[in-house]
């Protein structure tokens, strides 16, 4: 039986569901278990059609978007009492985003900018329309701050990956066909096998069929294709490694909580906070026995050993941070003397942003995107939010970059150089009652 | 008796709209309005901001079409500062901007418009959908997908991430391309090149099939409003064109927008209306988008899509005002980009790590980005004070061009439904899929 699902969008740029479309191809295995009920976007069910549902109809409801129009509000209210289950998809919805950032200002102040000062309104008209249109609420807000939300899945986008292993998780089923061979008989660079250069790649037990995008970056298969249903003759090797993780790299560490969220479809990592995950489930009742069964033998020690170790590690018993995922150097040969912008010269692809003078927030913000703007040499501005709620951000940033990178600034000269805290700091998450103070 | 006729939401389209078409007591349209019922004020909230971080917010505006989003306000601040960016970068963001065409318009293409044609007007709301059609015609489906699939992907590469890029920065871009990856899109083009013949093929069938709805549903003259660059249709840069409904062509350069556009404030919608300010509002309104670029364009940049430009004003004239051939010019703009990334992937410029000025200074001034995004032209005015500190930002954003287009479109067509009966007789085709 399909499950009954309905996508309602607030105030918001419809992001997420372009990166749920994004999925492409790998949307087809999920689409026959869905009933979409209300997509705007896709599907042609009107506003009336949602409203004559029965209560509760429908088992879970994704919102994207914030709110900011009475009409968002009523939407989200409508939702929350048609759907069992109500997620609240991306960073608008979960934190507010960045058009929070209007909370700085009055709403009389923004609706003179926007409907009567604007420099091209040219014929004497202005003002707030108000005839059929639903009228602005005084403050931007998440959906939480207006219903009750039962999992969260943030980030500006949410990764495509992310939202359809939500799904999948949801349904109870993997999100991709698993193949019968393994990622290494189609990988791009087997004659240099990152295996042997000690870097720990989940190829040998994951299935192939991807584009092989992580490889030919020379980056590590991260898994996320699933098990494959035979493993690849390497598995050994990634068997053996396994055993003795005390003494990985910093940088495989990073890899693990990616492979384990991908590759057991546990999206825990994607921003996917549930309180049935199965990360603090293993921390709450030691068994580090994993979901997968009838596969081979090696992919399932592999995978059990490396929830032991993500279990006994006291790196991972705080929900990691962008930093976590980051393959640049911490405590590199660079030192911040003083807070660059972006605009100044071009930071090297190898140092840390930080150590190098530029604002990062990967320390303070949550994981889940696998450092995508960091490979294109951007630093992180924080849009699956952050790591802690209810402190100061900026001081919090100052303090941890203060005691675990190359900065030789006071703590009050960092602050000083930073000319539009709130930009910075809470970019994406001033319109949470969670968020700073 | 007045009545009101509502279609909340309108489907299938990017935003939050809602129709409303009122008829009198005789039976015959007193109103219509397409209401618009969300803006979230980045006008005010940019203010404050670091004039470099605002491309890092703006993307957020659409989802859809981000990338314009994310290199127009760039545009802006390198023209306020005075800033001249790389060859490679130049490249990097045309091939960037193309990317998200190529797959914006293979999306609006075949997962917004095509259910309608090809399952018919008539036919149940709860199949007239792209879920429906992958299923009934896989093979187009299929093809659809890894079109769309392409240029996201291409986006990512460039741009960092398809939803919300970040490689672009004030005097070019973060990272060029790397060789290996450059490669694995090379291989691809071939294919693409086929798929979007035949994609044009499809859309031509279907011109064909819907002839009586081309030709005289919705054909309501305006002046339309575009981008090129010496003419040639660009997507990246040039001078704003306006073409009155007779065909004559304006050309200004970007930071003379202020005497082209005026923004009309309705009372009915958020959206603002945009009007050819010489002209005055109403009479000024004008359409933007993929037919007012073409309109706009003495000539395509590349042969294919000219060869299909040729073939388009054969049959329809040389501005033509029939909305449904949006959808028409919508694929000759996407056989460009295939072409345009062709070229550029094959130019050892987008490898070239030289892809970004060391030479960047903020100073007090204005000024004026534009691009043409997917639905139409896309421009950012930003004023920035010494310290580069974002004073106060102006957008004129794409799918706002088309707010007074569209009602007046639907306006005429309501007229013609209602008011004179005129599409009674209209030929409908037999459906694709039944």
């Amino acid at each position: 039986m399909a499950v009954k699902v309905a996508f309602m969008q607030l105030s918001d740029c419809w992001g997420c569901h372009q990166s749920l479309l994004n999925n492409h191809l790998g949307l087809l295995p999920v689409l026959p278990a869905l009933e979409i009920v209300y997509w705007p976007a896709v599907v042609d069910f009107k506003h009336d059609s949602l409203k004559a549902r029965e209560n509760g109809s429908i088992l879970v409801g994704f919102i994207e978007g914030s709110v900011r129009t009475n009409e968002d509000y009523e939407n989200a209210k409508l939702m929350r009492d048609k759907c069992a289950l109500i997620i609240a998809f991306g960073s608008c919805s979960c934190y507010g985003n960045v058009h929070g950032l209007a909370n700085q200002w009055n709403k009389d102040d923004l609706v003179r900018r926007k409907f009567s000062e604007v420099e091209s309104i040219a014929d004497g008209s202005g003002g707030e329309p108000t005839q059929h249109m639903p009228g602005f609420r005084d403050k931007i807000v998440p959906v939480d701050e207006v219903v009750n939300v039962d999992v969260y899945i943030s980030g500006c986008p949410p990764k495509p990956e992310g939202i359809v292993s939500a799904i999948a998780f949801l349904l109870g089923q993997k999100p991709f066909p698993m193949n019968d061979l393994a990622f290494c008989n189609d990988c791009s660079i087997k004659d240099n096998c990152l295996l042997d250069a000690g870097k720990l790649c989940f190829g040998p037990i994951t299935s192939m069929g991807c584009n092989l995008k992580c490889t030919s970056n020379g980056n590590p298969c991260v898994g996320c294709f699933g098990p494959a249903k035979t493993v690849d003759s390497r598995a050994e090797k990634l068997n053996s490694m396994t055993k003795s993780l005390t003494s990985i790299s910093s940088g495989d560490k990073k890899n693990l909580y990616e492979f384990l969220t991908l590759f057991l479809n546990v999206p825990l990592m994607a921003g996917f906070d549930l309180t049935s995950d199965i990360l603090k489930q293993v921390k709450k009742h030691g068994s580090p026995s994993t979901p997968l069964a009838n596969f081979p033998p090696t992919t399932e020690e592999i995978a059990g050993r490396l929830m032991a170790f993500l279990r006994d590690n006291p790196d991972f018993t705080e929900i990691s941070n962008v930093c976590d995922t980051c393959s640049r150097i911490i405590g590199s040969k660079s030192t911040m003397t003083r807070v660059k912008r972006d605009y100044e010269g071009l930071p090297n692809m190898d140092d840390c942003f930080i150590e190098q003078g530029y604002i990062c927030m990967g320390p303070i913000t949550k994981a889940g995107c696998g450092g995508m703007c960091i490979k294109v040499n951007a630093p992180c501005t924080g849009c699956y939010g952050q790591t802690k709620w209810g402190v100061n951000q900026a001081e919090r940033f100052a303090d941890t970059v203060l005691k675990q990178f190359n900065v030789s600034l006071s703590k009050d000269d960092l602050l000083a150089q930073v000319k539009d805290p709130i930009g910075t700091f809470e970019k994406f998450t001033l319109a949470s009652r969670k968020g700073g103070v | 008796m007045v009545k009101t006729i509502e279609v909340e939401p309108v489907t299938r389209l990017e935003g939050h709209g809602g129709l409303r078409l009122v008829l009198g007591d005789d039976g015959k349209v007193q109103n219509v309005q397409f209401n618009i019922s969300s803006t979230r004020f980045f006008e005010k909230f940019l203010e404050g901001r670091y004039c470099e971080h605002i491309p890092r917010i703006t993307p957020r505006i659409c989802g859809i079409c981000p990338i314009p989003h994310h290199l127009t306000p760039t545009k802006a601040v390198e023209d306020a500062w005075g800033v001249q960016i790389p060859p490679a970068a130049y490249k990097l963001r045309q091939l960037l901007q193309n990317a998200k065409q190529y797959s914006s318009h293979a999306l609006h293409f075949y997962a917004l418009a095509a259910p309608d044609f090809l399952l018919g007007p008539m036919a149940d709301p709860a199949l007239r959908n792209v879920v429906h059609v992958i299923n009934k015609m896989p093979e187009v489906g299929a093809m659809a997908l890894k079109m769309m699939d392409f240029g996201q992907k291409l986006c990512e590469a460039v741009g960092g991430k398809s939803v919300h890029p970040i490689s672009a920065i004030v005097g070019g871009m973060k990272k060029a391309l790397d060789e290996t990856v450059r490669d694995r899109f090379l291989k691809q083009i071939e294919d693409q090149v086929e798929w979007s013949k035949k994609t044009v093929d499809i859309g031509l069938k279907v011109v064909e099939d819907y002839w009586d709805v081309v030709a005289n549903v919705g054909v309501v003259p305006t002046y339309y409003l575009g981008m090129t660059k010496n003419g040639v249709h660009d997507i990246y840069d040039g001078d704003i064109r306006v073409v009155s409904p007779d065909g004559e062509k304006f050309d200004y350069p970007p930071q003379k927008y202020l005497d082209v556009i005026g923004e009309h404030i309705p009372e009915h919608s958020y959206a603002t209306h945009t009007y050819y300010k010489p002209a005055g509002y109403p009479e000024g309104i004008y359409r933007a988008n993929t037919l007012a670029m073409i309109n706009c364009a003495d000539k395509m940049a590349t042969p294919l899509a000219d060869e299909a430009l040729k073939a388009m004003r054969a049959k329809v004239g040389n501005v033509p005002h029939h909305t449904f051939a949006y959808h028409w010019a919508r694929l000759i703009e996407l056989v460009e980009s295939i072409e345009v990334m062709a070229t550029l992937l094959q130019d050892d410029d987008i490898v070239n790590p030289d892809c970004k000025t060391l030479d960047v200074q903020p100073r007090e001034g204005n000024g004026v980005g534009v691009t043409e995004a997917p639905r139409g032209l896309l421009l950012y005015h930003i004023w920035s004070d010494a310290e580069g500190i974002c004073k106060k930002a102006n957008l004129l954003v794409a799918t706002n061009h088309n707010i007074a287009g569209i009602e007046k479109t639907l306006m005429h067509v309501a007229k013609q439904v209602f008011d004179d009966k005129a599409l009674e007789g209209l030929k409908l085709p037999d459906p694709w899929i039944k």
